[in-house]
């Protein structure tokens, strides 16, 4: 399913600032809100999971179900689930796109990754556990 | 022990009305605060020493061998970056301006990827903008456009507009009209008296359409506008037009989508518009504490708000070019010195790439996503609640930050310079 993906700010993101590496802040910034009818053109439920695609990567989340956005359209809390599929193009601006992002949307079962995974792929390195 | 008035050091609306409870050195309670901030107050674990890679391994160093590090990291580099800054004090940002000249880096805050595209509207059709306090009592119709006050900036209606007397306003609550711009209905659009839904990128349109409106050229809006309908911007047009004091707070809605700033400028320009018939005025919603703070430093010192490279050997700002995300994007830098912020989790995947393949080091308080990133990290006490120091607020306004608890963790301040001195002692000795 094509649908327009955009980021940015949610309580629970904010709340966990502090403690990127919880798996509060994973939940708050690996949730695709999308329209209920979106999910039912899907064939899946609220906290079924979904791969989203763009240009840029693509990235495991969890869906979940709300009508205060329109169908096609599909919103996420900003962290670096986000930004595994937002591209660095600025367009001359020094402003990436971090909204209106073209994204494909299909069901998987594959598990959602965790923030040092996330880090691990683009060549980082966890501290700690 | 009880310490009031307090500046919350978490977003733009640093509100500085907030009471800590305190006991042997330890917050136990926090009054006044929203969600974030007292998540932020009541926050506990952080990286108790500076610790550095060694053989793909993490292990524990002293500040002395972590800042040895970092000063050799950083006068070996040809292209350094230094990014980061919004969530520090000025005195600290005034440092790392002398370090980026020293070194000739290029030095970019996160203002690059939330309100760059607001100033570089500013710089080209100016601001007709006034402090919170204004809008707080004067202001009869607030509209927010692109933002959601109430998850990003939970006490902005409760201190300044929705819910706030006003000085001038009888009844805040009937006196006082709220109209929200969103692409989804959003928290703060739930309370507003109209929303408007946009089609995602549709800003500029919608914008285009209520000028025409305000110019007395509603012959030329067609029937729908990026899905809104031709009745609901005309009944909205009269209410701006019939409005005593009008303000228009707008967020990253319209910065970061289609358009840019070029959106913001419409939106500058509606405003101009709205101030041949009454008193309009318009405010970006500032996100970190001291984001506004560091365009102010950078400003004195370099002329120019964010994005300067100082490789030239003089100030050089050129968005687009020398803004911290086409910069990675180029894979310039050699080096990174990251701080008060968190690019791992912010910045687009091929950016960090960059970011995590040359010496990285960060200057932070907690492990957060760009400790992956990094060769190096210096912990340092909480700026705000362990550092004083003067922050601005999204309207302009300095406040004072305060120091409420004792800690032997240095501060960004002390850090910096440490470096800075480390720096010219390397270049003294060859």
């Amino acid at each position: 399913m094509r649908c327009t993906l955009s980021s940015g700010r949610t309580v629970p993101q904010g709340s966990f600032v502090e403690h990127k590496l919880s798996k509060g802040y994973q939940k708050a910034t690996s949730i695709l809100y999308m329209h209920p009818l979106d999910l039912m053109d899907l064939g899946i439920e609220s906290g079924d999971r979904v791969r989203v695609t763009s240009d840029y990567g693509s990235v495991i989340l969890t869906a979940e179900a709300t009508e205060d956005i329109q169908t096609n359209n599909a919103y996420i809390a900003l962290g670096p689930y986000a930004n595994a599929i937002t591209g660095g193009y600025t367009h001359a601006t020094g402003m990436p796109d971090y909204k209106d992002i073209a994204v494909e949307i299909e069901p998987t079962d594959e598990p959602v990754p965790t923030v040092w995974e996330l880090m691990e792929i683009i060549g980082g390195v966890r501290y700690g556990n | 022990m009880e310490i009031r008035d307090v500046p919350c050091p978490f977003c733009g609306c640093l509100c500085d009305d907030i009471s800590v409870r305190l006991d042997d050195n330890r917050i136990l309670g926090v009054e006044n605060c929203c969600t974030l901030g007292n998540a932020k107050f009541l926050s506990k674990g952080r990286l108790q020493h500076p610790i550095m890679r060694k053989n793909g391994k993490w292990v524990e160093v002293s500040y002395e061998e972590a800042i040895d590090e970092t000063a050799r990291i950083l006068s070996d580099a040809v292209r350094p970056l230094l990014y980061g800054w919004s969530g520090t004090v000025g005195e600290a940002q005034v440092v790392g301006v002398h370090l980026g000249e020293e070194i000739g880096a290029l030095i970019d805050s996160t203002t690059s990827v939330c309100h760059n595209p607001s100033i570089l509207a500013i710089q080209e059709v100016g601001h007709p903008g006034c402090t919170l306090g204004q809008v707080k009592n004067r202001a009869d119709l607030v509209i927010y456009w692109g933002c959601n006050p109430i998850e990003a900036h939970p006490r902005h209606m409760s201190r300044y507009t929705t819910y706030a007397d006003g000085y001038f306003i009888d009844n805040t609550v009937t006196d006082r009209k709220v109209i929200v711009v969103d692409i989804r209905r959003s928290e703060g659009a739930k309370v507003a008296d109209e929303f408007i839904q946009i089609k995602p990128g549709g800003d500029y349109l919608v914008l285009s359409a209520l000028r025409a409106m305000v110019r007395g050229r509603d012959d030329v809006v067609p029937d729908s506008v990026a899905g809104v309908k031709k009745e609901q911007l005309q009944r909205v047009a009269s209410l701006m037009q019939k409005a005593k004091f009008g303000a228009v707070f707008f967020g990253l809605g319209i910065t970061m989508s289609r358009g840019k700033y070029k959106n913001v400028r419409n939106a500058i320009e509606l405003v101009s518009e709205l101030n041949r018939k009454t008193k309009f005025t318009i405010s970006a919603m500032r996100g970190h504490f001291n984001v506004y703070g560091f365009n102010e430093v950078l400003t004195w010192m370099a002329g120019y708000p964010f994005a300067v490279d100082f490789s030239r050997g003089i100030a050089f700002y050129n968005p687009g070019e020398t803004t911290v995300i086409d910069l990675l994007e180029r894979k310039e830098p050699d080096a990174c010195l990251v701080i008060a912020s968190d690019p791992g989790a912010h910045f687009p995947k091929s950016t960090i790439e960059h970011m995590a393949a040359i010496p990285t080091v960060q200057i932070d308080p907690c492990v957060n996503a760009t400790t992956a990133l990094c060769q190096v990290q210096i912990p340092v006490a909480i700026t705000g609640i362990e550092a004083a120091g003067t922050a601005y607020r999204m309207d302009g306004v300095p406040i004072r930050m305060k120091k409420i608890i004792e800690t032997n963790f240095p501060t960004d301040q002390e850090i910096l310079e440490r470096i800075v001195t480390r720096i010219r002692e390397m270049k003294r000795d060859g």
